[in-house]
């Protein structure tokens, strides 16, 4: 071919199939802007981050300039519009701590247990149905979960606080305690054989549920008996939180358990375990790390909420009687920024408006190094599951 | 046993999850449907007609001059008392006084300022009850005195209802209770009112009237103007992450971030934009409509990128292998083929998005929220601030003066807020499930 062919024509040819030097060198040049363009824009959340840290960092220092940060963390003490005010926040810090537990108490045993039972326990038509009512829970905005805590539930807790707590505590450890008693009852007798094993059974479960109901009948009179004075109180605010926390429990808990795989599932029931067994043993142990993920983004959300804690919480800063006690008002961090940001903005400069930036940046911290923590533990789940 | 208990747990927790929704939604629903549908009395039908010029203006003239023929007794009676305080002596004015004085101001609440007396200035004032339910409720208040009764000093006070008529027996004022009671259907007319327009009204006088249109319509502002700048960011970076980044350490501190940014709680989101938007770049004087889309958008980016990378990967790879072999570049491959092949499902992450943009309060408190204001024109977002239905909810249900009074509006906010992000949400459930079908089809 290439004696064929003139040197000319080949010039030629070469021309209409190649591009010419100027032309190469213009698409590598729009090749690299247009690259660097791409990668700017998407670093814009990279900007981001480090301008949210930068800006929140920068109004909250001039707080530890004016007052310094000894009485911030130690005292109780919560007077910013006084003359002499006072910034002890540790009320407040307590107050996030206090409905963060009580929304883990409420959404993680639940969050998981649904999980399990969406990931192994129901067949796949039921799934579709419940998928969408989670994502409906996670859609519905917090101030209508906060409106629904301030207007329907507070007031109903104030009135039929007793009862109302009663049937809860039936509704979630009736079912649990079905369940100790099963798994008690399966452990004393498994030793056992043939008939000595059935009688076993049947005593142990007479002993042990027996056992179990005369505490929640006690329960029950305890609770029954109890008088709410304010219907927004630690308690209503951790419950909201909770069923707030859940879908995220939910979703993130049943990615990690879908993502056990088929293999050691079936591994285990080849070994005659049952479906139960398997789960204990096998699968949740296998997903721990991813569950332990799902907690610490529950914990987030319940942590950073706003609207529910500020509408419902009862906003007293100081810290209940006995420690624990969840039917007192308490303060969140986040409740504070919302609420005392009106009355400090027109006072930018003054420690008032700095104080609730050193709170915004604690909420930061925290939410940054949770987040780390649970990407870094999920991808060593990652790592180890695909080896 | 085991089995059997460790399954009814788990769907014991599942079907807690249904409850908490039902019980949610349920109350939200039931009331917030009143805020459209209800009894309105014959003063709604005169304030309607006197602000919005609605209705037939003769026939709702002779309604409320029917109405006023049947009150008529009423301040008759009243008028004959207040003749009968003047004529007797200290001890029975000073018995009666201050009673009567409640007792009018609470009928004025009712059916309005008494004809003949002067006009009050805030709109409240100028009409009596407009809902049957709440005029039930002032009716109730004219009828029983609320008193507590502390008698037992282990519990907390009980709630007794004392007739106020006793309080006036053997007076010329009695008959007024019976004919209150007997008569007040014919008093206030009600009849069962369509209120569609709750959401296209202005309100009047701090929301005791009228509708939620500025709330609405500031609420589209905000998440419309979120999206235009989140989607077109979110959706560069997804194209980014999904078709040119590597596995290079610098994605990784990328997508740290992206997930970084998704953990910040959204107080702080309301606190950065003040601090940065408002008082550093000045993008408007003080709050503005402007100033809370941007914090929006930063609030919805990472969903934004994670979902639109999620359909750029979905789409199937000989899609990109087709269009590549035919000699289209990297750049040309992504526009013509990838991006329309994953259109639905970035727009499925847009619509979730602009739901979360929705229904948002913490980030705009400080950068775009008030809550009285008119609706704003398209040009004034740039500098405004705006009413804003989530804010309004947090406002009406709070802060606002007469909470209770207005309980029906807060509850058609909520639904209305409600309404708009499920939907939005369930459009990008149907989307979504049409998507995957014809991907796997």
């Amino acid at each position: 071919m290439p004696d064929v062919i003139k040197t000319a024509d080949s010039e030629r040819l070469r021309d209409g199939l190649l591009m010419s030097k100027g032309a190469l060198r213009m698409q590598s040049v729009g090749a690299l802007a247009g690259r660097s363009i791409l990668i700017a824009i998407a670093s814009s959340s990279l900007i981001a981050i480090l301008f949210i840290f930068y800006f929140i960092i920068r109004d909250a220092l001039p707080f530890f300039q004016i007052e310094g940060i000894r009485e911030f963390l130690t005292s109780t003490r919560w007077y910013p519009s006084r003359e002499e005010a006072e910034f002890g926040a540790l009320a407040i810090f307590f107050g996030s701590a206090l409905v963060t537990l009580g929304a883990v108490v409420v959404a993680v045993p639940m969050g998981v247990l649904a999980a399990l039972c969406l990931s192994d326990i129901l067949p796949f038509s039921i799934r579709q149905v419940v998928k969408p009512v989670i994502e409906m829970l996670a859609a519905i905005p917090s101030v209508v979960y906060g409106f629904f805590a301030l207007v329907v539930f507070a007031p109903l807790m104030q009135e039929r606080g007793g009862s109302m707590l009663a049937a809860g505590a039936w509704i979630i450890f009736a079912p649990l305690a079905v369940l100790a008693t099963a798994v008690l009852s399966d452990l004393l007798s498994s030793r056992l054989d043939g008939k000595a094993r059935l009688v076993s059974q049947i005593v142990s479960v007479a002993l042990v549920g027996g056992l179990f109901l005369a505490g929640l009948l006690r329960m029950h009179g305890f609770l029954v008996g109890l008088t709410i004075v304010s219907g927004t109180n630690a308690l209503n605010v951790s419950i909201i939180l909770g069923i707030m926390a859940l879908p995220t429990i939910v979703s993130v808990s049943e990615d990690a358990l879908n993502a056990v795989g088929r293999d050691l599932r079936e591994g285990s029931y080849a070994l005659g375990a049952t479906r139960a067994e398997t789960l204990l043993r096998v699968v949740v142990p296998a997903a721990r790390s991813g569950i332990m993920a799902a907690v610490i983004l529950g914990v987030m959300r319940a942590i950073g909420e706003t609207m529910v804690v500020w509408m419902a919480s009862g906003n007293a800063a100081r810290i209940p009687g006995p420690w624990f006690n969840f039917l007192e008002p308490i303060r969140t961090l986040t409740a504070t920024i919302a609420g005392d940001m009106g009355e400090a903005d027109h006072v930018t400069g003054s420690a008032r408006y700095h104080v609730l930036f050193v709170m915004a940046l604690c909420l930061l911290m925290f939410a940054f190094i949770s987040n780390l923590a649970s990407e870094i533990i999920l991808r060593r789940a990652r790592k180890r599951g695909s080896v | 046993m085991l089995d059997g208990s460790f399954s009814t747990v788990g769907v014991i927790a599942i079907v807690l999850m249904f409850i908490s929704l039902v019980i949610l939604l349920g109350p939200i629903f039931a009331r917030g449907f009143g805020a459209f549908v209800f009894k309105g009395t014959v003063e709604y039908r005169k304030l309607m007609l006197d602000k919005f010029g609605r209705g037939d203006r003769e026939r709702i003239i002779a309604e409320v001059a029917g109405a006023a023929k049947t009150r008529e007794p009423v301040y008759e009676l009243m008028e004959q008392f207040r003749v009968e305080l003047k004529e007797k002596d200290y001890d029975y004015r000073s018995r009666y006084g201050q009673p009567f004085k409640e007792l009018e101001e609470l009928v004025e609440d009712l059916f309005g300022p008494a004809p003949g007396s002067s006009m009050p200035v805030l709109v409240r004032g100028q009409y009596g009850q407009t809902r049957w339910d709440r005029a039930n409720v002032k009716l109730g208040n004219i009828l029983f005195i609320e008193e507590y009764d502390y008698s037992d000093s282990s519990k907390m006070g009980e709630l007794v209802l004392v007739p106020r008529a006793d309080l006036f027996a053997g007076t010329s004022l009695e008959p007024l209770f019976r004919l209150l009671e007997s008569d007040i259907e014919k008093m206030m007319r009600p009849r069962t009112t369509v209120y569609w327009r709750f959401l296209f009204d202005g309100s009047y006088d701090s929301h005791f009237f009228g509708g939620i249109w500025p709330e609405l319509l500031g609420t589209f502002y905000l998440a419309i103007g979120a999206m235009l700048f989140a989607v077109p960011l979110g959706v560069i970076t997804a194209i980014y992450l999904a078709e040119y980044a590597g596995d290079s350490r610098f994605v990784s501190l990328l997508r740290t971030c992206i997930s970084s940014l998704a953990g910040v709680p959204s107080i702080v989101f309301g606190l950065f934009g003040l601090a940065f938007f408002i008082n550093a770049i000045h993008v408007s004087p003080s709050k503005s409509v402007l100033a809370g889309s941007f914090t929006l958008a930063l609030l919805v980016l990472p969903t934004v990128i994670r979902a639109s990378e999620e359909a750029i990967k979905a789409v199937p790879r000989s899609y990109k292998e087709g269009a590549m072999s035919l000699g289209a570049g990297k750049w040309r491959t992504v526009v013509t083929v990838i991006l329309p092949a994953a259109l639905p499902g970035i727009l499925t992450s847009i619509i979730i998005s602009l739901g979360r943009a929705a229904g948002e309060t913490a980030p705009i408190i400080f950068t775009a929220a008030v809550s009285v204001g008119k609706p704003l024109a398209l040009w004034e977002t740039m500098s405004q601030p705006t009413p804003a239905l989530p804010w309004n909810i947090y406002n009406l249900a709070t802060e606002h003066e007469a909470v209770d009074e207005i309980r029906h509006v807060q509850y058609g906010m909520v639904v209305t807020l409600i309404v708009l992000v499920l939907l939005l949400n369930i459009t990008a459930i149907v989307l979504r499930a049409r998507i995957s079908k014809k991907l796997r089809g």
